[in-house]
């Protein structure tokens, strides 16, 4: 068995001191191998997001060591992190955080400025992963004149043009419809199985359980077991896409029945005009697929 | 990085042009008041300038014009003129005094002409007399427009009563207006006989101003003799000495001014950018790098603001000289290179605030949705 790409050993993060003190993280070990797909789910609050910052080098465990490709990054300096987060982390973020001002070709290009020679090599990598993530007609345009499917895919470009061994992924399709939520997936997917890199999911979307290599079951900050429950598969009423009932953070009420929503830009159509949705054949059932 | 730091500055036109507005604002007025500034000491130098003496003589231990009193007696004339190199020698009477005219007072310079006078009358005219003869006065064209003199109008000087004669141009400054009238008058004005201010002396071809001044000061008693070099020199500094903490202050506070808009702007483009600070860090930029970024937007900030300010200000001080003919505006090139650098200073102090802001962005805060 090689290296793994991500070693993380006890990982500890407290917040506040005394009797306020809050363990967001509490001794989370990991290893993550090259070509694995890792997924980390959990309820809100269980400390997904603060795990993830800490595994890319943007938060100081209190505890613990965290090693990317064998170099320990809770022993660099300040001065030394940003150089290896450019170098060996790629980061797909939530709201995809496009840098406004810039093409979609130069956002994919940012990080290669930050690693020495990393544009000459940058050009003809982002040229193919324009073409692979199928952006080509959308080279010089500005992110907001893309869909979220686009912008997400460019989020994916970016995180891949220094070629890290290492992507962190925070709820990438949080803000997509069905479609290109799968799209996006899928991609993810591939850049685990055909490119070898270590990919770390953290992200709601139950479809993504069927692609992982590994669940893991963040609460309270801590690795737990998977718990065998049953997944109440119900349909989000705007995208259509399966949502887990037990484990969904984005509820209403209507009309006397419990709705649910695979994102806040699916609840925020529903609450624009429930009427629509409430009525259309997406419309939970009350009658949940089961499944272990 | 750099093409990041371009574009996203200019990213909110709106924002970047009212900034650029702003501080170029500001720093126009720096140049304004300079200018300003510049003119009216140009202006209050102009007789001495104008006059065609190469050598200026007057009481011992005076060495300029400007709010001075020189009171030689006039027998002096004849031994100055005896000086070996000597070729003209020009007697004034000269007295500064505040005048009352369209119900102002104006201070103002004036020069008692011998008659018929020589090189130390009015150099041009804009219309009317050039020399006047007793009871007359030649006033500055624009101090007549202001004022609403017109060529046989009455003007009060001191309690004499004068009759404008002539009109003539370049005389006039708002510090210090130079009006021509003959000796007699002033001698009157000053109930005083038989002396002279400054003697305009003028050499032989092939004698040098330095040496002809030397061996006047050799030859006559208890008279000061200085080149025109000299001599508008200290005037200058005298005039500039006069204004230099009220311009001192107005650039300090113009400066201060335009480096608060540019902080302001550069300020609320990071305020406006965090989230894209914090996708930066996150990515891999350091801090030091997104320093300078921050740095390099307040410094192009400052530099488009300057060369804005510097275009207006070409473009609107001949139209503010033609409206308003009471101000001189001299826009020098020192002026405009200590604005230059007045705008790199401010870009400078401006990154400093936005600067500690970038070091505050958390990375962590890519993640929120």
């Amino acid at each position: 068995m090689t290296d793994p790409v991500l070693r993380a050993r006890h990982l500890v993060k407290t917040f506040g001191s005394g009797h306020t003190t809050v363990h967001a993280v509490d001794d989370v070990s990991l290893d993550v191998q090259a070509g694995e797909l890792v997924l980390i789910k959990g309820p809100s609050g269980s400390g997904k997001t603060t795990l993830l910052s800490m595994l890319g080098g943007l938060l100081r465990p209190t505890a613990g060591s965290v090693e990317i490709d064998g170099t320990d990054i809770t022993a660099l300096s300040e001065s030394r992190l940003p150089k290896l987060r450019a170098r060996s982390v790629g980061f797909v973020f939530q709201a995809f955080n496009l840098l406004d001002a810039l093409t979609v070709e130069e956002n994919i290009l940012f990080p290669a400025h930050l690693v020495p020679g990393g544009i000459k090599a940058g050009r003809a990598r982002a040229d193919a992963l324009i073409d692979r993530l199928d952006l080509g007609s959308r080279r010089h345009s500005l992110p907001r004149t893309l869909s979220g499917g686009e912008q997400q895919r460019v989020a994916i470009a970016r995180a891949l043009i220094n070629e890290p061994p290492l992507i962190l992924a925070d709820e990438p399709t949080g803000n997509l419809d069905s479609a290109r939520g799968q799209d996006v997936m899928m991609i993810l997917h591939d850049i685990a199985r055909d490119e070898g890199r270590a990919v770390i999911l953290v992200t709601h979307d139950p479809r993504v359980e069927d692609v992982a290599d590994r669940v893991m079951w963040l609460e309270d900050g801590a690795i737990r077991d998977r718990k065998a429950e049953p997944h109440s598969w119900v349909r989000d009423p705007v995208c259509g896409m399966r949502v887990d009932e037990w484990t969904a953070t984005l509820i209403t009420d209507y009309g006397g029945e419990k709705v649910v929503f695979c994102s806040q830009r699916c609840l925020e159509r529903f609450e624009a005009n429930p009427e629509r949705y409430a009525s259309g054949p997406s419309r939970p059932d009350g009658s949940p697929e089961r499944s272990a | 990085m750099l093409r990041w730091t371009l574009k996203s500055l200019i990213h909110e036109r709106v924002a970047f042009f009212i900034g650029v507005a702003a501080a170029s604002s500001a720093l126009l007025l720096v140049m304004f008041f300079e200018a300003v500034y510049a003119g009216e000491a140009d202006n209050i130098i102009a007789y001495p300038r104008n006059a065609g003496a190469d050598v200026w003589v007057m009481q011992r231990g005076v060495g300029n014009m400007h709010m001075a009193t020189s009171y030689l007696s006039d027998w002096k004339v004849s031994e100055v003129r005896n000086v070996p190199g000597v070729a003209s020698v020009e007697p004034i009477l000269y007295l500064n005094t505040v005048i009352e005219a369209g119900g102002q007072q104006w201070f103002a310079y004036i020069v008692g002409l011998d008659t018929p006078a020589g090189a130390a009358g009015p150099w041009a005219m804009h219309s009317g007399k050039r020399n006047p003869d007793i009871g007359e006065a030649v006033v500055p064209e624009v101090f007549a427009r202001v004022t609403g003199l017109r060529i046989g109008s009455p003007i009060r000087i001191v309690d004499h009563e004068f009759t404008v004669v002539g009109l003539s141009r370049g005389t006039f400054s708002m510090a210090n207006s130079v009006i021509f009238v003959t000796r007699v008058d002033v001698e009157d004005i000053m109930t005083s006989l038989d002396i002279v201010s400054f003697m305009l002396v003028t050499a032989e071809d092939g004698v040098h101003a330095t040496t002809l001044a030397s061996d006047i000061e050799a030859a006559v008693d208890n008279v000061e003799a200085l080149t025109t070099n000299e001599f508008l020199a200290n005037d200058k500094q005298m005039a500039l000495q006069m204004g230099v903490e009220t311009v001192a202050l107005m650039t300090i506070i113009c400066g201060a001014l335009a480096a608060f808009l540019i902080a302001f702007t550069v300020y609320a483009q990071v305020a406006r950018q965090r989230r894209e600070l914090a996708v930066a860090k996150a990515l891999g930029v350091s801090n030091s790098a997104l320093y300078l970024s921050v740095c390099v937007q307040a410094i192009l900030l400052a530099a488009i603001s300057t060369t804005f300010a510097v275009l207006m200000a070409v473009t609107l001080m001949p139209l503010v000289t033609a409206a308003i003919p009471m101000v001189t505006l001299q826009l020098s090139t020192a002026s405009v290179a200590r604005v230059a650098m007045l705008g790199f200073v401010v870009a400078i102090l401006a990154s400093i605030l936005p600067a500690r802001r970038v070091a505050t962005v958390d990375p962590m805060t890519a993640f929120q949705g």
